[in-house]
């Protein structure tokens, strides 16, 4: 048994891949925690899919994949942000419109990239593949999001909670929220070479969700997050290793969601 | 190895901290207001940007440490002025000030308690933290709170929250997330309350509790309060009323003397 654990350790590429896991699991489950307890799922799936086009379009200019990642999310999260200032146009929709057409957008670069199998890893993520120089971007964006996370924690915790009494002290919620959505497109850049641009959103949800049914502070919530995104990613990699047949970045998350079913069954009731 | 490592983290955290502007944390202080509490010439305001005017050319005054019921129809505006009075709507003409200040957001001087406060839901939040949160009023930004222990059990022993305070706040009652809300301002040292109708919906131990709190323990707030309840407004000392667009003042407020006889 312990041989099957530790025998896969051997190989460089999955300590890599296990050490990415660490770094972008616990990211995403600490910012998740605000995306779940705000109501932000919706918005966090659009930044983790407007990547698409991104990633693309740096390719194509020839430019670092990890700079087009970020700008796309950044602008979809402006984008987003724009449409619903005016009248008439929920936030809901706005983050609608922004969601298809970037990820359109994504398809139609595809199509131009004329190498759809290219971008197999970039849809459904190859952690596998995760190279030294993708370590150091995940551990600089992770440095950066937790640091950011733990610096704002009561400004973000006020605004997330009571948004009227963070106004009234000046705490600036509205700027609390845009930091939010600047960490998440971080967060996102930081996951999709794991998971892949279609399944990011998970590990911003299902870690967090499970938290949010164990903790009962918002750090305990980001720990029990954080602890289940690990033992989901360290379940999907060992999972894929042993039966290729599976993807690594759906065994990631398809292993995330047992330890939130598992909350979701036993957990005391709140 | 453990213990080298957080005792260094513990030391680097003190520089930090040391480094940042730290903003001592400042205890209610009865009495500091201005003589003037509120006084407002010709205001005229409108809950919305583009909606219609609330109220118009509203000119009263209330003193410090004085209670003024707020009354008037639905509608009326009651909920529009405390908004305006808290720096959370502007104004539309007229001049207000507010301890001597225009309206404006950021003020620890001043705590507003909405109607219906918008809280989110199932927000993992021991009753605690809710009231450490005053204490924000009196911290830098990117500072943890460090201050306030003392006033925060205070606070909790005042209104009857002591047994509560690691309770989450999602599973207190109406009554009792109330309560809570005004030891928060106690906490955040607020000399001027803003309350909209804060008995609205109330079981009558917390109303009991609120009420000794505002009115008898020799509490030194400037309450303004909007409230329908005609039965208890004789324990205000002045009243607004709001009617069809106008306010007018229905009582001399009798100031501090007979809080302090």
């Amino acid at each position: 048994m312990l041989d099957l654990l530790v025998q896969p350790l051997s190989e460089p590429f999955f300590v890599r891949a296990l050490l990415a896991i660490v770094l972008s699991g616990t990211t995403c489950a600490c910012l998740g925690a605000y995306v779940v307890l705000r109501r932000m799922a919706f918005v966090s799936t659009a930044l983790t899919h407007s990547i698409l086009p991104g990633v693309v379009g740096a390719l194509l200019l020839g430019l670092s994949p990890y700079l087009g990642a970020l700008v796309a999310a950044l602008l979809t999260a402006a984008g987003a942000a724009w449409l619903a200032s005016r009248k008439g146009t929920s936030e809901d929709s706005a983050v609608g419109v922004m969601l298809s057409v970037m990820f359109a957008a994504g398809i139609a670069l595809m199509q131009q990239a004329n190498s759809w199998r290219d971008f197999a890893g970039l849809l459904f993520g190859s952690v596998v593949s995760v190279g030294s120089e993708d370590l150091l971007v995940i551990g600089v964006t992770a440095a950066i999001v937790l640091f950011g996370l733990r610096v704002l924690h009561k400004e973000l915790e006020l605004a997330s909670f009571d948004e009227e009494y963070a106004s009234l002290l000046g705490a600036r919620p509205a700027l609390m929220r845009a930091v939010l959505l600047v960490l998440v497109a971080l967060g996102s850049v930081a996951c999709v070479r794991l998971v892949g641009a279609l399944l990011t959103t998970a590990l911003f949800v299902i870690p967090a969700a499970t938290g949010v049914l164990l903790g009962r502070t918002v750090p305990q919530v980001m720990a029990w997050g954080a602890g289940c995104a690990i033992l989901g990613g360290f379940g999907g990699l060992y999972l894929s290793y042993y039966a290729p047949a599976v993807p690594s970045g759906a065994g990631i998350v398809l292993c995330c969601a047992l330890p939130y079913l598992t909350a979701r069954l036993f957990a005391p009731r709140r | 190895m453990s213990r080298i490592i957080s005792a260094l983290s513990r030391h680097l955290g003190e520089v930090a901290f040391s480094i940042l502007p730290a903003i001592p944390y400042a205890p209610n202080e009865p009495n500091r207001c201005p003589g003037i509490a509120v006084s407002a010439k010709q205001l005229t305001a409108a809950a919305r940007l583009d909606g219609p005017v609330a109220f118009h050319d509203a000119t009263f005054e209330i003193p410090c440490g004085c209670r003024t019921a707020l009354i008037g129809p639905n509608g009326s505006g009651k909920s529009t002025l405390l908004r305006v009075l808290a720096g959370l709507t502007p104004i539309r003409s007229g001049e207000v000030l507010v301890a001597g200040e225009s309206p404006r957001l950021g003020r620890s001087r001043l705590a507003y308690l909405a109607q219906r406060p918008h809280l989110t839901e199932l927000f993992p939040l021991k009753l605690r933290r809710l009231l450490q949160m005053g204490t924000y009023a009196h911290h830098g930004w990117f500072e943890e709170c460090r201050h306030g222990d003392e006033v925060i059990d205070r606070a909790l022993t005042r209104l009857g929250l002591a047994d509560l305070a690691e309770r989450p706040v999602h599973t207190l009652s109406g009554g009792q997330l109330q309560r809570a809300l005004i030891a928060r301002a106690v906490v955040q040292g607020a000399e001027i309350l803003l309350l909209d109708e804060p008995y609205a919906a109330l079981d009558q131990p917390s109303r009991e509790i609120i009420d000794r709190f505002l009115f008898e323990e020799g509490s030194a707030f400037t309450v303004v309060m909007a409230t329908h309840d005609p039965a208890d407004l004789g324990r205000f000392d002045r009243i607004l009323e709001m009617r069809d667009g106008t306010v007018s003042t229905r009582h001399a407020c009798s100031g501090h003397d007979h809080r302090h006889a």
